[in-house]
């Protein structure tokens, strides 16, 4: 098959916010989740903020609380009360306006009974009048490269092409700050660096703010602005690397920048340091 | 895409009992004074199609079954939607549940035969009491399986409460919903043929007894046949229907593939 992203049409811009102040700003994060042994710290003393606009990624084993972090941003899991967490200055309660999730089980996150194009349907309906409903699905699919495959239901659709479908969820809602877990995971290297290209347009076009969590350190320093270390137990950020590479990037030629290889070198380091630590500690 | 192959062997195996029925009577191995062989009250079918007697019962069955079942589905749904969303109100009917669940159906007629005297309002009554606890049980089970993942799109989306149910909710816990209304597809139409045979003296329950009072077996035996093809009938007619309204249900469970 071709490239999946041929056709490239325009997703116009966000509406740009009058608010000036960082996308996402966390102090003194903290989450306590069930367990066996009752309530656990997952994640203590997080501060993060992040710029509109700006592209962070978050770095981390295993189970160390990346989605449960996000989830916290997203309004979807609440932290202790002693933290503070707001999305463009206002304290986040719930899901804000604007800004949307991919999550990371995608299989389980499309909903089977409708097609792939009611999938993606469902984020803007009663919100959008049905034709620019219809022209919204039809250019998020066609930018991640599903146009074709429309009407079909999402359990016929690979691994990769759901995780694609619930990127065009998201996309069509032009949200103003996206966060994505694990995104490209389950795809493969080709589509995963197509993706990666078209997310950095999406996000030059609409200047949404992206929180990015993954495993692959390449696509951490690759697309990142910059990067934080999540670790330890209960997890917090360990480390933050900034990642001041030109943009725009190319698949080949900023991964060739001396830079680049610093940076990749710096990141995995780190990691490896991380893990180190944490077998040190156990 | 729609099932509708015939089941070949299914339909063997049917024929082949009829067949074994009819020759063990004819030939005098099986002999009981009011056992009369299929060939016998087959035909009887017909005559009582055109004596009258027949179609004015089947009505009055169907659409006591239709009824009650249209009835104790909403009652179901509505009430199972309720209790499967309120965690509160689960914990305060649980218990209450459990004990109504318990009580043996048949053991109501009376209950309602006294209340109701000999109506169709009985006959009702005996099928909703009945026929709700299945699609109440399956609907509260599927609302509560709703996957955390959805209900996850369904909050970042932002889509209000009411959306919610009509658009992830609903449609996720529909299989189980169509398990529910598919049992109590069946209970109504027993309800409706046990009410009729002891509580409202018409459709085709009556029929029955009136030709089991008779002594006349093969009217009997073409009775218990018609039910037994409406009883065919109505669940075929559902599955069909089911079938049209949920194609991931139809196209093999909604199977999705996991990660
Ligand atoms: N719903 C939950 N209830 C209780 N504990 C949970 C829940 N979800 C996650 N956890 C716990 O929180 C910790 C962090 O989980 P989280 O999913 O955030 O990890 P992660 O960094 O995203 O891991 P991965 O890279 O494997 O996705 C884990 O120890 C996990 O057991
Ligand atoms: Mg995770």
């Amino acid at each position: 098959m071709a490239s999946p992203l041929r056709s490239r049409p325009e997703l116009t811009s966000v509406p740009t916010s009058d608010v000036t102040g960082p996308a996402y700003e966390s102090h003194n994060l903290s989450v306590d989740l069930d367990s066996s042994e009752g309530a656990r710290r997952i994640l203590t003393g997080v501060d993060l903020e992040v710029a509109q606009g700006e592209f962070v990624s978050v770095l981390g084993r295993s189970g160390t609380g990346k989605t449960t972090l996000l989830r916290v941003l997203g309004g979807l899991l609440d932290p202790t009360a002693d933290s503070t967490v707001s999305f463009r200055g206002e304290p986040v309660e719930g899901p804000p306006e604007g800004a949307v999730f991919v999550f990371q089980n995608y299989a389980a996150s499309l909903l089977p009974w409708r097609t792939i194009e009611r999938n993606v349907d469902l984020g803007l309906e009663g919100k959008v009048s049905k034709p620019e409903m219809r022209q919204r699905t039809a250019e998020a699919l066609a930018l991640v490269g599903l146009a074709d495959r429309a009407k079909d239901y999402p359990w016929r659709l690979s691994g990769g092409m759901q995780q694609r479908v619930q990127l065009a969820r998201a996309l069509a809602v032009r949200p103003s700050a996206l966060l994505m877990d694990e995104p490209f995971g389950a795809l493969d290297a080709m589509t995963k660096s197509s993706l990666q290209d078209e997310l950095q347009r999406v996000q030059e076009r609409t200047g949404a703010t992206i929180v990015f969590v993954t495993h692959d350190i390449d696509e951490a320093v690759y697309l990142s602005d910059r990067i934080v270390v999540l670790e330890g137990s209960p997890a917090t950020i360990g480390h933050r690397i900034d990642v001041d590479l030109p943009r725009p990037r190319h698949q080949l030629a900023t991964k060739e920048l001396p830079a680049f290889l610093k940076l990749r070198r710096a990141v995995y380091d780190t990691i490896v340091d991380v893990h180190g630590q944490a077998g040190d500690v156990a | 895409m729609l099932r509708n192959r015939v089941n070949y062997l299914g339909l063997a195996t049917m024929l082949a009992v009829v067949g074994l029925w009819e020759a063990l009577v004819r030939s005098g191995v099986v002999e009981f004074q009011f056992l009369p062989a299929p060939s016998a009250f087959g035909p009887r079918i017909g005559s009582l199609v055109s004596s009258g007697d027949l179609v004015p019962a089947f009505l009055h069955t169907l659409q006591v079954t239709l009824l009650g079942w249209v009835l104790a589905s909403t009652i179901g749904i509505v009430l199972g939607l309720l209790l499967g969303l309120s965690e509160t109100a689960w914990r305060y009917s649980m218990a209450s549940i459990e004990v109504m669940r318990a009580i043996p159906p048949v053991s109501l007629v009376p209950v309602a035969l006294l209340v109701f005297g000999f109506s169709i309002r009985m006959e009702l009554t005996i099928i909703i009491f009945v026929s709700a606890w299945p699609v109440l049980v399956n609907t509260i089970d599927g609302v509560r399986g709703v996957r955390a993942e959805l209900v996850d799109v369904a909050r970042m989306l932002r889509l209000s409460g009411l959306t919610r149910i009509r658009k992830i909710v609903l449609p996720a816990a529909a299989p189980a919903i169509v398990v529910g209304l598919r049992l109590a597809l069946s209970l109504s139409l027993v309800l409706a043929v046990v009410g009729e045979m002891i509580g409202n003296p018409s459709g085709l329950g009556d029929a029955l007894v009136k030709a089991q009072q008779a002594l006349q077996p093969e009217e009997m035996f073409a009775y218990v046949f018609v039910i037994g093809l409406l009883g065919v009938g109505l669940n075929a007619a559902l599955r069909y229907a089911s079938a049209r309204l949920l194609p991931s249900l139809a196209a093999g469970g909604g199977g999705v593939t996991s990660p």
